[in-house]
């Protein structure tokens, strides 16, 4: 009998301490304790979430830093709790925390696909009087300001993209990138008269055929039809004022290499590592898997030509990660001492040259790669746009079309249509 | 007799509990919820949702041709598993079961498969679909081989089964050995000696010998087979376009990309749980009417 109880006590313990799990932290930044006694160092705990594992040594180390140096300021004990998911279950890791009412002091978060739902359900602190703002390049600034003309992040990868092309081959033919779709056309001629493959194809990843559409969009509402977001979300816009994007999507896809559905973004990378083909439709990100594969590989990134228009041939820049404020935090001042040391005069540099990110505020000086220069060109020369704000469901949905075109089973107004079903059906959840 | 009988619930319960809170708080706490939200229009993220009542079901069944197209897409699959996973594994273990003595190593090569994870027998079969098969075809010049096995949707179909049947058979493989091995021998022999022919006895003795291990099979495969996801994901990720997606991938696509519509997902996983229900519990009420005690 006492062993039956035993049992039902254990089981009952058991069953607590799993009720307890959801409660556990509920009260975000549990610090401000000990504190007490003039002169005595004040301690704080931060909670971070930053979603990028592979750069955590630059992290801790930067971190680290900080901690030193509120130390010697303020006279705070600050002590970071770091938590580092995979990207793929970040997002998801991060809304239950939310939904629990367990924000991180900071985190991490894409600006583009995720700053609005997350400003929109009252989580993020508004940063627009801190010191950072004035810092941020002026072309990096919007991707971090909401709608209503407010910062909430502060953006740490910044991405400036069109698509790859291969430097050596286009060197040895005497070739420049092409401004135009028709250059682009010779471009194509003459590549193919020296039996080169113009273009990698990679579509098995529905992510890969979509970046056609922020491209062809982005141009053509930087250049005749600015307000075409803003009507989409209206619902007055429709795709078929963007069917300019499949003139050169079917240039692409009529000259590239064959089986594209089979090729995933790392087969795609080697295949352009190894010369199979002189350009790919893919953003600088892929750098460091190219190189793996090609340590001599030579490659810049240049504008995509949409059509017979030179003006709209830009280079696609946009912010990703992103660390924001939660707006329930307990810490908020140290939290937003951080935010700013994230652009800190003197650290900051050497910081961001240690990730590998673009510079993205005038406190940065360093030299990046030469992908990335060739891309700051265009950017400073003001050949480059914002990534238009299309719905991530859009985006999902342009990758599936353009993959059901390339293998023939949907037509170019099939995909269309789905789009702007897909954009109204944003509205309709997000109203 | 009152007390002993209270006594026999604690100690039912003791034993029970701890496997029980564990079924509650992983499983059956969040199934509840999850049905719950089917009801409301929560997105995951907002603090407050409403509820909308059958709105999400309604929806689903009627306005969302991509949700149908995958049901269908996973009902042909489910009957394609059905027959051909049980006929492979039910040939292999009466193949098995004729041999003397290399039962063991086959018995152990067929189940291997079984033993790797399906999402990396998937993945391991795209390499072998994306370049082992058309380098074959090239050396040995057989045309057949060189398809675009993942990436053209009529063939994609068969790859997904090629590689489901690849892991699966094994599994079922083992459950008819052990039914085989169950049939007594002097049946079969009575039938010999009454002149009946191998075929005849495998037919009229040995198959309603091992109905229970059809049944068995038979709800395992229709089971698993709708809830297909990891194969289909590593192989193709339901693309090109969503010519291979499955209901589990529809729903995932719905929850965690798209726009984020968690009461919507739900509703369907609600809808595929319903639907597994129902073929299942038709399936046990007719497949357990045919079966018989030797």
């Amino acid at each position: 009998m006492k062993k039956i109880w035993k049992g039902l006590l254990v089981t009952a313990l058991t069953a607590s301490m799993l009720a307890g799990c959801g409660n556990a932290g509920s009260q975000p930044g549990n610090a401000e304790g000990e504190g007490g006694a003039p002169g005595a160092a004040k301690s704080v705990k931060l909670k971070m979430f930053i979603a990028q594992p592979r750069l955590k040594e630059h992290y801790d180390k930067y971190i680290a830093d900080f901690v030193a140096k509120e130390k010697a300021e303020k006279n705070i004990d600050v002590s970071v709790q770091l938590e580092m998911p995979t990207a793929d279950n970040a997002a998801q890791i991060l809304k239950t925390r939310l939904a629990s009412n367990d924000a991180p002091d900071i985190f991490a978060l894409h600006a583009i696909n995720e700053i609005p739902s997350y400003y929109k359900a009252g989580y993020l602190e508004d940063l627009s009087d801190q010191p950072f703002v004035g810092k941020l390049l002026d072309s990096v600034k919007p991707s971090v300001t909401t709608t209503d003309g407010k910062v909430v992040a502060v953006p740490l990868e910044t991405l400036s993209w069109g698509y790859l092309y291969n430097k050596t081959i286009f060197a040895d033919l005497g070739m420049t990138p092409p401004t135009t779709i028709t250059e682009m056309k010779a471009v194509i001629e003459k590549l193919k008269a020296n039996h080169i493959t113009p273009f990698v194809l990679s579509y098995k990843e529905a992510w890969i055929p979509q970046l056609v559409l922020p491209l062809a969009a982005g141009a053509l509402i930087n250049t005749e039809n600015a307000d075409f977001i803003e009507r989409m979300n209206k619902d007055e816009g429709s795709f078929t004022e963007m069917k300019a994007m499949f003139d050169i999507f079917d240039l692409i896809n009529a000259n590239g290499t064959e089986k594209a559905t089979e090729v995933g973004g790392d087969d795609g990378a080697a295949a352009f590592a190894a010369g199979k083909g002189a350009m790919w439709l893919q953003g600088p990100w892929y750098a460091e898997t190219i190189l793996k594969s090609n340590p001599e590989m030579d490659f810049g990134v240049a504008p995509l030509p949409i059509n017979d228009n030179p003006e709209a041939t830009l280079i696609n820049l946009s912010a990703s990660t992103s660390l924001a404020v939660s707006k329930s935090s307990g810490n908020k001042e140290v939290a937003l001492d951080f935010i700013n040391y994230v652009l800190d005069d003197q650290a900051s540099g050497g910081f961001f040259q240690a990730l590998k990110f673009n510079p993205i505020s005038t406190v940065h000086t360093y030299d990046s790669y030469p992908w990335v220069n060739d891309a700051t060109v265009f950017v400073k020369e003001g050949k480059s746009y914002q990534d238009p704000a299309i719905p991530q469901s859009v985006k999902d949905e342009v990758g599936k079309g353009l993959q059901a075109y390339y293998a023939g089973q949907m037509s170019q107004d099939d995909v269309l249509q789905a789009l702007d079903k897909a954009w109204k059906s944003f509205n309709k959840v997000n109203k | 007799m009152p007390v002993k009988s209270y006594k026999k619930y604690v100690s039912l319960f003791g034993f029970v509990a701890p496997a029980f809170v564990l079924y509650a708080v992983f499983l059956l706490i969040p199934t509840i919820g999850g049905m719950y939200y089917s009801f409301t229009d929560w997105n995951g993220l907002n603090r407050s949702y409403e509820f909308i009542g059958f709105g999400n079901f309604a929806e689903a069944l009627s306005e969302d041709p991509d949700f149908i197209g995958s049901l269908w897409f996973t009902l042909k699959y489910v009957l394609f598993m059905i027959v051909l996973q049980n006929v492979f594994a039910l040939a292999l273990a009466v193949f098995i079961e004729s041999r003397r003595r290399s039962k063991g190593f086959f018995r152990t090569v067929f189940f291997m498969p079984n033993m790797i994870s399906t999402i990396i027998s998937a993945f391991m079969w795209t390499f072998v679909f994306a370049q082992v098969l058309p380098q074959l075809a090239e050396k040995t010049a057989i045309a057949f081989l060189d398809q675009a096995w993942i990436g053209d949707p009529n063939v994609s179909f068969y790859s997904i089964l090629i590689v489901s049947l690849w892991n699966g058979v094994g599994y079922m493989m083992i459950i008819y050995l052990a039914g085989l091995q169950g049939v007594p021998q002097s049946l079969k022999e009575a039938a010999l000696i009454d002149g009946a022919t191998p075929l005849q006895t495998f037919r009229n003795v040995t198959l309603p010998m091992i109905t229970h291990a059809i049944t068995i099979c038979f709800f395992l495969t229709l089971n698993g087979a709708f809830k297909v996801f990891e194969v289909v994901y590593g192989l193709t990720g339901g693309g090109p376009g969503r010519s291979t997606q499955v209901i589990t991938m529809n729903i995932y696509e719905e929850a965690f990309s798209n726009n984020f519509r968690y009461g919507y997902a739900s509703a369907k996983s609600v809808i595929l749980f319903v639907i597994i229900l129902i073929f299942t519990f038709i399936q046990i009420r007719v497949m357990k009417k045919r079966e018989v005690e030797a």
